[in-house]
C-alpha cells in the first residue's frame, strides 16, 4: 500500500495556528464558512462550544461567518442556551416541514446544508468538553490554504472522562479499532492512513457535502468518507491531528448499537459498488440482551439504514441556493 | 469621584456586551492545571491571552509571574497594579474541564481563582471597550506560587524586584461580590509532624499512636488562653495521618494557623505550641517536629482610608453590598510594603474550594465594573500623598 497521502496529506493543529493567515486568505478568496453543531441532549457542553468559538473566531478573527445548532429534539435546555449564547437553533424538524421527518445526526447535518449559506461547513459534536477554538480553525485550514483539498477529518487521542473529574489518559475510539479499521483493511487498505475515519469533527465544501448522501443516523461518517473517496479520491481529503478530545464515555452496548449501524451502511455501500454480494437479506434489528429477574430479555433496536440523498437533488435546495 | 462614579452603572452592560470574550478567558485559563509550584502551562496560557489582547508589553519576571504593561499617557506616575494569583489547590489529575450553564460556571478552582485570573486577562479588552484610558501605567500580573506552601512567593518576589514607586493596587478574587478586604492579620502557617519510627522495638512498652499524639498536641494547644486584645486566634485547619483502620498510625500531621492583629502576639503563641511540641515529643519519645510555612506581618488601611473609602462608595454607587474581613494573600505584601491596597471579589458562587465550585456570571459584570471603578479612581490620585 502505497502511504504517500499519510505524509503529505496528514497535518497538526499547530500549523495553522496563525488565524490572521486563514481570515487572510479566506477573504481573498472571498470564502464563508458556518460551524454547525447537531444536537440531543448537550445543556451540559453546548454553551462552551458556542462561547468559544464566538469569542476566538468571529468576534477575535472574523473566521467563522455563522454558527448553527441543529436539535433533534432535546428534553433538556439545549435549545434555550444555545439561543442564550448567540447561536441560530433550529429543530430539525422544522427544516425542510414537507419532507418526511426523520431523527439521527446525520439527518441533523443533511439539513443544515440547507440553513446554512456558507461555502464551508465544519461539523463538530456538541459533546466536547475540551473545546477549543483549534478544533475549527485547524479544520478549515487546510481547505483554505490548500486549493486540492475539499475534506478534511479530525484525529486525536481520545481521554474518556470516567467518574467524578478524572481523566483516563488512553481509550475511546474503540468502535474504530474494532469494526471499521478491520472493514478498511479488508476493502479499502488505502483508507487506513485515515487515523479516525468516525470522528465527529470534519469540515468541507459544500460542493462536496451537496452531492453525497447522508445516512440519517451514526453511518454517515462512515458513508462520507466512503463517497467522497469513490467520486474524488483521497487526495481531497486531509486529516488534522487536534491533540486531544474529551468525551462522554459511551457504555458497550451504546457502542454495540452504533458498531451495527456503521457495519450496515458499510455493508451496503460495498455492496452497491459491486465489491461484494450478499446475496441475503440484511436485517434492520439490532439484537442486545439483558438479564432481568434470571431471565434474559431481548433489548430490540430497530435502525432502518435510511439515507438522505444527496441535497441537490431537493428541489427547495436548489430554488435557495439558484441551481438551475 | 463624581464623574466616575455616575458612569459606572452604564459600565454593567457594556461590559456585559464582550460576555463571550471574558468567559473564554476564564475558561481558557481555568482550564489548565495549575497546582501551586506547577503553574507553568497555566501561565504560557495567560501569557498568550494577554499577548492576544494587545497589550503594550508582555513578559514574565524573574520569578516567572507573568506580567503585562498597558502604557499611561503620563511619564511620571507610579504605575498600578491589578494581581491574581494563577495557583490552585487541585492537582493535574483532576478533570479541569469546566462545564458552562445557561447562568454559572461549574468547575474545580471557578472561583479560587480562575474568575480572578480570567477577569484580568480580560481588562485590556474591557478598557477598550469602556474608551478607556488611564494616566498610570496599568500592570496586569499573574502572580504563582500564591497559596499553602507557595507562601506568597511570587508577589514577594515580584514587588521586591519591582524598581519604581506604586502608586496603588488591586487584588482579584472570583468570589464573592462585596468582598472588600483592606488588612491583614499577623499570621505563622505552620505544620507539626509526628513520625513513629516502624522498626524501633516497642514490645518493652505500648507502642505510640502519632495521631493520639497529635490529639494530645490539640488538647494542649486548646487551653491556651488566648487574649481578647490584641484579636487573636488559633485555626486547625488540616490533619492527616494514619494507614488503616486496625493498625497504629506511625505518622500524622497537623496544619495550623496562629492570627492576631499584632506580629508581637503570633510570635509568642507560636512559641507556646513550640513549647507543647517539645514537650511531648520528649515525653513520648517520637519524633515530633514543628514547621514554619508562611507567615505575614500584620498590616492594613485604616478604614477612612481614600481608597477604602472610594471602594466602598463604588460598591455603594453600583448596589453592592460590602463585606470586610481580613485576609491572608496578596494584599498583606503590597500593605507591608506600604503600598495602598484592596481586594475585591468579582462574583458569587457555592462549593467555593470543591471540585464543583460554581460561579454566577450575571452579577459578574457588576463585579467587574467596581473594579473598573477602583482603577479610575486610584487613577485619579485618591492614593498619593
Amino acid at each position: 500500500m502505497n502511504n504517500n497521502w499519510l505524509k503529505k496529506n496528514t497535518f497538526h493543529h499547530s500549523e495553522f495556528k496563525d488565524i490572521n493567515r486563514l481570515v487572510k486568505e479566506k477573504t481573498r478568496k472571498n470564502l464563508t464558512i458556518a460551524l454547525c453543531l447537531p444536537t440531543l441532549n448537550e445543556e451540559k457542553t453546548i454553551a462552551k462550544e458556542i462561547i468559544i468559538i464566538k469569542s476566538e473566531l468571529m468576534t477575535r478573527y472574523p473566521l467563522v461567518d455563522e454558527i448553527v445548532v441543529i436539535d433533534s429534539g432535546s428534553t433538556d435546555n439545549t435549545r434555550k442556551i444555545a439561543r442564550e449564547y448567540g447561536a441560530e437553533v433550529y429543530k430539525a424538524n422544522d427544516i425542510l416541514p414537507d419532507l418526511e421527518a426523520f431523527k439521527g445526526k446525520g439527518e441533523n447535518l443533511w439539513k443544515a446544508l440547507y440553513i446554512t449559506n456558507s461555502d464551508i461547513i465544519v461539523y463538530l459534536d456538541a459533546d466536547i468538553k475540551n473545546i477549543h477554538h483549534r478544533f475549527v480553525y485547524a479544520l478549515v485550514g487546510p481547505l483554505i490554504l490548500f486549493d486540492n483539498i475539499k475534506f478534511s477529518k479530525a484525529f486525536y487521542d481520545r481521554p474518556i472522562a470516567i467518574g467524578k473529574s478524572k481523566i483516563r489518559p488512553t481509550g475511546g475510539g474503540r468502535v474504530t479499532e474494532l469494526v471499521i479499521r478491520p472493514l478498511l483493511s479488508l476493502f479499502f487498505p488505502e483508507l487506513t492512513q485515515i487515523m479516525q475515519p468516525l470522528s465527529g469533527e470534519y469540515a468541507g465544501y459544500r460542493e462536496v457535502f451537496e452531492k453525497i448522501p447522508f445516512p440519517i443516523g451514526y453511518g454517515v461518517e462512515t458513508s462520507m468518507i466512503l463517497d467522497i473517496y469513490e467520486k474524488w479520491g483521497l487526495d481531497v481529503i486531509a486529516q488534522v491531528d487536534l491533540d486531544r478530545r474529551v468525551h462522554r464515555n459511551q457504555d458497550t452496548k451504546a457502542l454495540g448499537r452504533m458498531a451495527f449501524v456503521i457495519l450496515k451502511t458499510f455493508f451496503n455501500r460495498i455492496e452497491k459498488l459491486g465489491i461484494v454480494n450478499l446475496n441475503t437479506e440484511i436485517f434492520d434489528e439490532m439484537i442486545q440482551y439483558n438479564l432481568v429477574r434470571n431471565e434474559y430479555k431481548p433489548d430490540i433496536f430497530k435502525i432502518q439504514g435510511v439515507e438522505r440523498p444527496p441535497i441537490i437533488e431537493i428541489s427547495e435546495y436548489r430554488k435557495k441556493f439558484n441551481l438551475t | 469621584m463624581q464623574t466616575y462614579l455616575d458612569k459606572l452603572p452604564s459600565f454593567v452592560d457594556a461590559i456585559k456586551s464582550i460576555k463571550a470574550t471574558i468567559i473564554a478567558n476564564i475558561v481558557f485559563i481555568g482550564q489548565v492545571p495549575a497546582p501551586t509550584f506547577k503553574e507553568k502551562k497555566r501561565t504560557s496560557v495567560f501569557m498568550d491571552r494577554l499577548a492576544e489582547s494587545g497589550v503594550d508589553e508582555c513578559s514574565t519576571d524573574g520569578y516567572r509571574n507573568p506580567i503585562a504593561i498597558i502604557r499611561g499617557t503620563s511619564e511620571t506616575k507610579p504605575p498600578i497594579f491589578v494581581v491574581a494569583h494563577l495557583d490552585t489547590p487541585f492537582d493535574a489529575e483532576t478533570d479541569h474541564n469546566f462545564t458552562i450553564k445557561e447562568n454559572s460556571i461549574k468547575g474545580p478552582g471557578i472561583l479560587d481563582n480562575s474568575v480572578g485570573a480570567g477577569v484580568l486577562a480580560s481588562l485590556p479588552e474591557i478598557f477598550r471597550k469602556l474608551n478607556l484610558c488611564f494616566k498610570s501605567d496599568i500592570v496586569l500580573a499573574g502572580v504563582i506560587q500564591s497559596m499553602g506552601n507557595g507562601n506568597l512567593r511570587g508577589i514577594r518576589h515580584l514587588l521586591k524586584t519591582w524598581a519604581t514607586p506604586i502608586r496603588g493596587a488591586v487584588c482579584i478574587e472570583g468570589g464573592d461580590l462585596g468582598r472588600i478586604n483592606y488588612y491583614s492579620y499577623g499570621m505563622i502557617r505552620g505544620e507539626i509532624d509526628c513520625d513513629i519510627p516502624a522498626a524501633k522495638e516497642w514490645e518493652h512498652q505500648f507502642k505510640p499512636n502519632a495521631i493520639l499524639i497529635l490529639n494530645e498536641v490539640i488538647n494542649q494547644i486548646l487551653r491556651l488562653s488566648l487574649p481578647q486584645r490584641p484579636r487573636s486566634r488559633i485555626v486547625i485547619g488540616k490533619i492527616s495521618g494514619g494507614f488503616k483502620h486496625g493498625t497504629i498510625a506511625y505518622n500524622a500531621k497537623l496544619g495550623f494557623e496562629i492570627q492576631s492583629d499584632s506580629d508581637k502576639m503570633v510570635r509568642a503563641i507560636h512559641n507556646d505550641i513550640k513549647d507543647i511540641v517539645d514537650g511531648i515529643g520528649h515525653e513520648s519519645g517520637v519524633a515530633l517536629n514543628i514547621k514554619t510555612i508562611s507567615n505575614l506581618r500584620a498590616s492594613k488601611l485604616e478604614y477612612n482610608h481614600p481608597l477604602v473609602k472610594s471602594a466602598m462608595a463604588i460598591m455603594e454607587k453600583l448596589n453592592i453590598q460590602p463585606a470586610s474581613d481580613p485576609s491572608e494573600s496578596e494584599l498583606s505584601i503590597f500593605l507591608s510594603n506600604n503600598i495602598p491596597a484592596i481586594t475585591l471579589g468579582i462574583t458569587n458562587g457555592k462549593n467555593y474550594h470543591l471540585e464543583n465550585a460554581e460561579m454566577e456570571i450575571e452579577p459578574m459584570f457588576k463585579g467587574i465594573a467596581q473594579l473598573i471603578g477602583v482603577i479610575m479612581a486610584i487613577d485619579s490620585g485618591i492614593c498619593d500623598e
